[in-house]
């Protein structure tokens, strides 16, 4: 067991920081990321060494927090908003962004930019951007985690990078004027 | 440009595209100002999301951390040596209770029969059997039947017995009766 603390020792920033990504909640993240560690603890027989720790402990946390959001999901409803999305209605009307809102801020003020623009999506956008830019999951991979069409997920996907586009470059007129 | 079309432009972004579908694609955006921009703006809010990945800190201390989920451990698994005695106890109450039982009543059968079992006297010899009478002056008598549940003994003064003979008679049948 010492040698389990010392992995979770290394790694707890990690696994709570893909928790708190997902749930934006402090509570559930920490109680998302414990119980993360302890099932790595009663599966660690099954980890084969095919990925790093991190990544199989990654993986278990993202399965936590994607069954805990389907439970949030079913208790609420689905809004107009998410609908439209899902037809493609909204990114038509947002412009596309040309110049890139990110240059010249230091790493500290635009990752604090990126999180606040993440916390405007969606459960459902910020699930699909987390798992295809962080974690490197093909649509196949993120469709069949999240129990959904891969046409759902390709939506998804466009929708929630077309409004990190345009927040973030909202954030950048806002600093201008 | 059509919404299939975007999420393919976004598809050969992403390189999920088959390598005869992406040189489509490729030739598509270079001839169209349009899908140019918009695949120039997803491969820019790509890169800008992926290499930077909010931090965030699990806000316990590692010790704090390490506990609740040691307690959790603890708490999801319970130790297979206790749950092995529990039912080794269970086993053992359920078996040495009944037979323990079963042997008392069979004890105390055997001992009340002994004890309150009627001895095989002749009617006419049941009373005078009980006690024994060392004195000079005082005489008694004595009387014990086992179907009445009764011990009765007579106390009377000798010298007065020639002269009460009547009188004892007539007590003696009370008590007798």
């Amino acid at each position: 067991m010492a040698a389990f603390e010392e992995l979770l020792s290394r790694h707890r920033d990690k696994i709570y920081a893909r928790a708190f990504s997902m749930m934006r909640n402090e509570d559930q993240a920490a109680d998302l990321s414990q119980e993360a560690w302890v099932k790595g603890w009663q599966r660690l027989k099954q980890f084969q060494g095919e990925s790093s720790f991190v990544t199989w402990m990654t993986r278990i946390v993202i399965n936590l927090c994607l069954d805990q959001l389907r439970k949030q999901k079913r208790q609420r409803a689905e809004s107009i908003e998410h609908l439209d999305e899902e037809l493609g209605g909204v990114e038509r009307q947002m412009p596309t962004v040309t110049t890139n809102p990110t240059e010249g801020l230091e790493r500290t003020e635009l990752r604090a930019r990126i999180d606040r623009a993440l916390n405007l999506l969606s459960h459902e956008h910020r699930t699909v951007l987390i798992l295809h830019e962080f974690e490197d999951l093909e649509y196949k991979e993120i469709a069949k985690r999240m129990e959904c069409s891969i046409g759902t997920v390709m939506s998804r996907l466009f929708y929630a990078r077309r409004k990190m586009a345009n927040l973030m470059a909202s954030y950048k007129r806002e600093e201008m004027s | 440009m059509n919404w299939e079309r975007q999420l393919e432009l976004q598809a050969w972004v992403d390189g999920e595209l088959s390598a005869g579908d992406a040189r489509r694609m490729a030739a598509f955006a270079e001839s169209d100002a349009e899908a140019r921009a918009l695949a120039n703006e997803l491969r820019m809010a790509k890169a800008f999301i992926s290499a930077n990945e909010p931090e965030v800190k699990v806000p316990d201390t590692r010790e704090f951390y390490w506990s609740q989920i040691q307690r959790r451990i603890a708490q999801a698994e319970p130790a297979p040596a206790a749950s092995h005695a529990l039912s080794w106890q269970f086993v053992w109450r359920r078996l040495v209770t009944p037979l323990s039982g079963l042997a008392l009543v069979t004890f105390l059968a055997v001992v009340s029969f002994n004890t309150f079992r009627e001895p095989a006297i002749d009617d006419s010899s049941r009373f005078m059997v009980e006690v024994e009478n060392l004195s000079d002056d005082v005489g008694s008598i004595s009387y014990r039947s086992q179907s009445e549940n009764m011990f009765v003994v007579y106390l009377y003064k000798k010298d007065q017995e020639a002269e009460s003979d009547t009188q004892s008679d007539q007590i003696n049948d009370s008590f007798f009766q």
